[in-house]
């Protein structure tokens, strides 16, 4: 087994906020790197538990196969999906352009 | 006795005896929020219009003996993560600034069908992240104990409306404790159902495969009244279980006696309180009078329940929350120059410091080279704690312990220590991960602040945890103690 | 091409991304019909990813996709279960795609084909599935706009992912695999073949290895090829291109490209995410699925007759050419259509003629299906049965076909070639209709001894002895006069 935690750099916490789309100041990095370094330290007693021949859990609920059946029902009426939205064209959803 | 004191069932009865109106009663609740409301800050919105409303024509029903339910006429507070037609809905969080939703929530349809009367939405922890209410996108909520003391959470807001009379009856939600720590803290019954009894339709998740709705009372038969009404299969929750629904009253006051009751000797955790120690065992010793058979059980992997749960939840938080980018609804930052720019900035502002944290922590469990060494081995502890209550339940009927290893602290104590913070939740979170129920039932005051005994059962026993619960209320006055905004019962 | 193909071997590997015909949406009740639906009025909570809502497995689209699998001869795992796929992007409502990551319903398959008479065989990794996205609009050039507009009709429609081994050593293969995938996706009636509206969509892996070589090269991923001949261009550009790119000492960039179809040529384009790192994780808001056998084998027996056992069919028992039954057994309203002209009377090679021939040409020039005409079995089969009596000249034919196409109803086209050239002068029809009566004196007696079907029989006669170029009025009248 790793020890990821122990090598949690800032640079990783960087890339980890990237993935999730939260900006963060330098100053935050420094904080949640040595905030997630402990939080991960007292994590890392998951590895005190011998799962060798342990499954992992598939879903708690032990019902399976629910499905419906193929039927339309009705959607929302047109403003009601939109009437949220910050930003909007008409009826569309408006969003600031891709590119990078 | 003042109405907003009462219980649902003397209520309900007062209403049927054309006593009281619900309009009355409606009104004299929502007196009472203007009178402590400032204090408490338990609420986010309170709906006054949307509740007299209600309350009218929960009046119509009681007048014609139309289709009379346990909750017509009743008023409830809704946690803020619960979604309500045309009614703000922000999970106590800035992100969901100004956010109406289009739908309700199932358990908000099925007390609408009650009759039931909404009062507002309970302040949270920001997407019921918190152990202390601390974490509200808003602001704090303040325990009716003791104004400089938490109410718990991240249900803070909906216990701290049922003890301070703000509410009769609230629904909170549970993915790690948050209904049974601060039911606990505020000296309330607050009840866990098993992941599966209660639909998941509408609730702002949290955590997927561990978040509940349950009931947050003044006692254990109000706990049963509003279980009965939200539990059951929902075809919009794939989750939803669609075993049958017993009678919970049916079984209520059955009592103890010839019940096999265990005590996890894990549960006494080091950092608890030897106040709150000495509750639980006087209170084991009281069940035992009462005709129990109490022994000593072993849950061996509890020690890694905490760790598994700060993996699972906050992996599953990461992507639950990844849908809010400000592109649709809530709070939108603007001054990005493209779309990824927006989303960062929008995310940044619009989520609190707690909230981010468990999004990092759970987008870095998930992540390429690190998945399995945290969220697979996770999910194996999960497997161990579920075969760990198996085991303790083919010997005992349900387990005793306490809900929180102290009473409730005073604010900003624990704000700046995240662990020390999540430790409150070390002997709730095993009931979530192992597919049990639990409910939390005032078993004491420790230097006059509630402390909670909570019972376990076996999954989709809830009755049987509600009877045990009902036995020890039955044979106590802890829970018509009331906190000193709600006033004194006489 | 050719001295690349002694040095390079081209391989290639196809995603196909095929929407499932149902009537809702994958995880809500949503009508999936997004092309002609004002924009976003087709979405509700769950497909648009408001808070609180979930998901729920629509049983049609799981079915659809197990059947694809069976039809492309995979194995069907006991035990599946849908993933997150965590990405950001402004068409993805929730933040994530629901998907299946690593126990798809069905794995381990092949599709057969023929290639100018060579058999084929191209394996599949994997058919899964997963919902689509929504639909963005730029305002002006992608990278340009200020803005893009975003529609959630499409957000959630079901969708497969057919994922194909890397088998494939040329344009020509994979075009012509992407054309029988297509026919046995209309075959069995889960996708409607229609790739301009991306309803079947396809990616393709291209890299060059030197001939011999075991090892891969570096992988290309080209996108947004929406036709047979996008793909087939496409690749053959990208083989070209790597050629070169190789041919002169370079290194190939494994990146994604988009194919422009306008400029013929494939564009490097950003990846959308900065880092690929997906995360998937099994989804906890829908319990897992167990396969049971008993399922599995209902879905088999609702199979139709697949497109390589009705090429076979039309080979044998109709004697077509292989090439002629595999074109009109790629599209299975095509083999409908020819087999219902059969049915109706006209001769299978003279039938599969006209449709392969002209009617694919005007058909192919208009981008429509051959069961959008207005040209119908019937019509085709009378159009045979007229060249076939002599009554109409091959070129009379051609140009009749082809004022049938044109017009709303092919009836009257059909009807004016037939009238052009009937005989309506009486003198000749008097010389048809005394060799009538002199050959069949007994119907002409049974005629005059009152049985009215009799005379439907001469006149029937006399449509023949004219090669069918009598006017059947004139007939029955000049009959009725010289008998009575």
């Amino acid at each position: 087994m790793p020890e990821p935690e122990s090598e949690l750099s800032s640079r990783q916490v960087e890339h980890v906020a990237r993935l999730a789309r939260l900006g963060i100041t330098p100053e935050e990095v420094l904080r949640y790197r040595d905030q997630l370094r402990n939080i991960l330290h007292h994590i890392e007693a998951l590895n005190r538990a011998d799962t060798s021949k342990v499954p992992a859990t598939a879903h708690p609920l032990e019902e399976r196969n629910i499905m419906r059946e193929d039927r339309r029902e009705p959607s929302l009426p047109a403003e009601a999906a939109l009437r949220n939205a910050p930003s909007r064209d008409d009826s569309y959803f408006k969003v600031k352009a891709i590119q990078e | 006795m003042k109405l907003f004191q009462r219980t649902i069932r003397d209520l309900h009865q007062m209403l049927v005896d054309r006593e009281i109106s619900s309009v009355e009663l409606t009104a004299a609740v929502l007196d009472q929020i203007d009178a402590v409301g400032d204090k408490t800050k338990a609420y986010l919105l309170v709906t006054r219009e949307l509740a007299l409303r209600q309350a009218h024509a929960a009046d119509e029903r009681l007048r014609a003996k139309r289709d009379v339910r346990p909750l017509t006429g009743i008023p409830i507070a809704l946690k803020d993560v619960l979604c309500v037609t045309d009614v703000a809905s922000t999970a106590g969080s800035k992100i969901l600034g100004g956010f109406t939703p289009p739908y309700s929530a199932t358990v908000v349809e099925r007390l609408e069908a009650e009759g039931a009367v909404f009062l507002g939405k309970t302040n949270c922890d920001e997407f019921a992240m918190g152990s202390s209410n601390e974490n509200s996108g808003y602001w704090p909520v303040h325990n009716p104990w003791a104004l400089d003391r938490v109410p718990g959470g991240s249900s803070g807001g909906s216990a701290a409306a049922v003890a301070s009379g703000e509410a009769i009856a609230a629904l909170g939600s549970d993915t790690g404790g948050s209904i049974r720590q601060p039911a606990a803290l505020t000296g309330i019954v607050g009840m866990k159902p098993t992941y599966g009894r209660v639909s998941r339709y509408g609730l702002i998740a949290f955590a997927s495969s561990l978040d509940q709705i349950g009931p947050m009372t003044r006692d254990v038969v109000d706990g049963a009244l509003l279980l009965q009404a939200i539990a059951g299969h929902d075809p919009r929750d794939s989750t939803s279980s669609s075993r049958p629904v017993p009678d919970y009253l049916a079984t209520l006051a059955d009592g103890v006696k010839g019940m096999r009751l265990g005590v996890p000797k894990e549960y006494f955790v080091d950092g608890m309180e030897p106040a709150v120690e000495q509750s639980i065992r006087d209170a084991i010793r009281l069940l035992e009078q009462q005709g129990a058979s109490i022994e000593e059980v072993s849950l061996p992997h509890s020690d890694v329940a905490l760790p598994a749960y700060y993996i699972i939840a906050p992996a599953e938080a990461s992507s639950n929350l990844a849908r809010y980018d400000g592109t649709r609804y809530g709070f939108q930052a603007g001054g990005g120059r493209n779309i990824i720019e927006e989303y960062m900035l929008t995310r940044q502002q619009g989520f609190g410091a707690e909230v981010k944290r468990r999004i990092m922590l759970g987008t870095y469990a998930l992540s390429s080279g690190y998945y399995d060494a945290y969220y697979l081995q996770a999910q194996k502890v999960r497997t161990l704690i579920i075969e760990d209550f198996k085991q303790a339940f083919k010997k005992v009927d349900a387990l005793l312990g306490a809900t929180s290893p102290t009473a409730a602290f005073e604010l900003g104590a624990k704000t700046q220590d995240p662990v020390a913070m999540y430790l409150n939740d070390i002997i709730t979170i095993p009931a979530n991960l192992g597919n049990v129920c639990g409910i939390s039932v005032p078993g004491g005051l420790v230097d006059g602040l509630p402390i909670g005994l909570q019972v376990i059962a076996p999954g989709f026993q809830e009755e049987v945890a509600l009877r045990v619960a009902y036995a020890f209320e039955a044979a106590t006055e802890f829970h018509n103690a009331r906190s000193p905004l709600m006033g004194a019962a006489a | 091409m050719s001295a690349i193909a002694t040095r390079y071997e081209v391989v290639v590997g196809l995603e196909v991304h095929a929407q499932i015909l149902t009537q809702s949406k994958m995880f809500c009740g949503c009508s999936t019909d997004y092309l002609t639906a004002a924009p976003n009025a087709n979405t509700c909570p769950v497909c648009l990813g408001l808070p609180g809502s979930l998901p729920v497995i629509n049983r049609r689209a799981v079915e659809a996709t197990i059947r694809t699998a069976l039809a492309l001869n995979c194995e069907i795992p006991e035990f599946s279960k849908f993933d997150r796929k965590n990405y950001f992007y402004p068409d993805l409502p929730k933040g994530y795609q629901i998907s299946q990551y690593d126990l798809p319903f069905s794995r381990n398959g092949y599709l057969e084909f023929d290639l100018k008479g060579e058999a084929k065989r191209c394996g599949i990794t994997r058919v899964h599935l997963e919902e689509d996205t929504g639909k963005l609009l730029h305002e002006g050039a992608i990278h340009e706009a200020q803005a893009s507009l975003v529609n959630f009709n499409r957000a959630g429609v079901p969708l497969m992912e057919i994922v194909s081994e890397p088998d494939l050593r040329s344009a020509d293969e994979a075009r012509e695999y992407v054309m029988r995938l297509r026919a046995i996706l209309q075959y069995i009636g889960v996708n409607d073949g229609d790739m301009e509206s991306g309803q079947l969509r396809c990616d393709a892996n291209v890299s060059l290895r030197p001939v011999g070589s075991p090892d891969l090269g570096t992988k290309v991923e080209v996108k947004n090829m929406n036709s047979f001949r996008a793909i087939h261009r496409a690749i053959e550009y990208e083989i070209g291109r790597q050629t070169e790119v190789l041919e002169a000492g370079g290194r190939l960039a494994q990146e994604t490209r988009g194919w422009n179809d306008a400029r013929g040529l494939t564009v490097s384009q950003r990846s959308k995410e900065y880092a690929e790192d997906y995360r998937y994780f099994p989804e906890p808001d829908l319990p897992p699925l167990d396969v049971s056998r008993k399922w599995v084998a209902e879905i088999r027996a609702g199979l139709p007759e697949l497109p390589a056992a009705r090429r076979e069919r039309f080979m044998t028992a109709l004697g077509l050419s292989p090439y002629d039954a595999s074109l009109l057994t790629a599209s299975r309203p095509m083999a409908a259509f020819f087999e219902e002209t059969v049915r109706l009377g006209a001769p299978a090679k003279t039938a599969a003629n006209w449709i392969l021939g002209d009617f694919s040409r005007l058909l192919n020039a208009d981008r429509k299906e051959i069961d959008e005409a207005s040209i119908k079995p019937v019509h085709l089969q009378q159009l045979i049965s007229l060249i076939d009596s002599g009554a109409i000249t091959g070129k009379m034919a051609k140009q009749t076909f082809e004022a049938m196409y044109g017009a709303p109803d092919a009836g009257p086209a059909l009807e004016a070639a037939r009238g052009s050239t009937q005989i309506s002068e009486d003198a000749e029809l008097d010389r048809i209709v005394d060799q009538v009566i002199a050959e069949n004196a007994k119907s002409v007696a049974d005629f005059k001894a009152g049985k009215a079907p009799a005379l439907k029989f001469l006149i029937g006669q006399g449509m023949k002895v004219s090669k069918g170029r009598a006017n059947p009025q004139r007939l029955d009248a000049l009959l009725r006069e010289k008998i009575s």
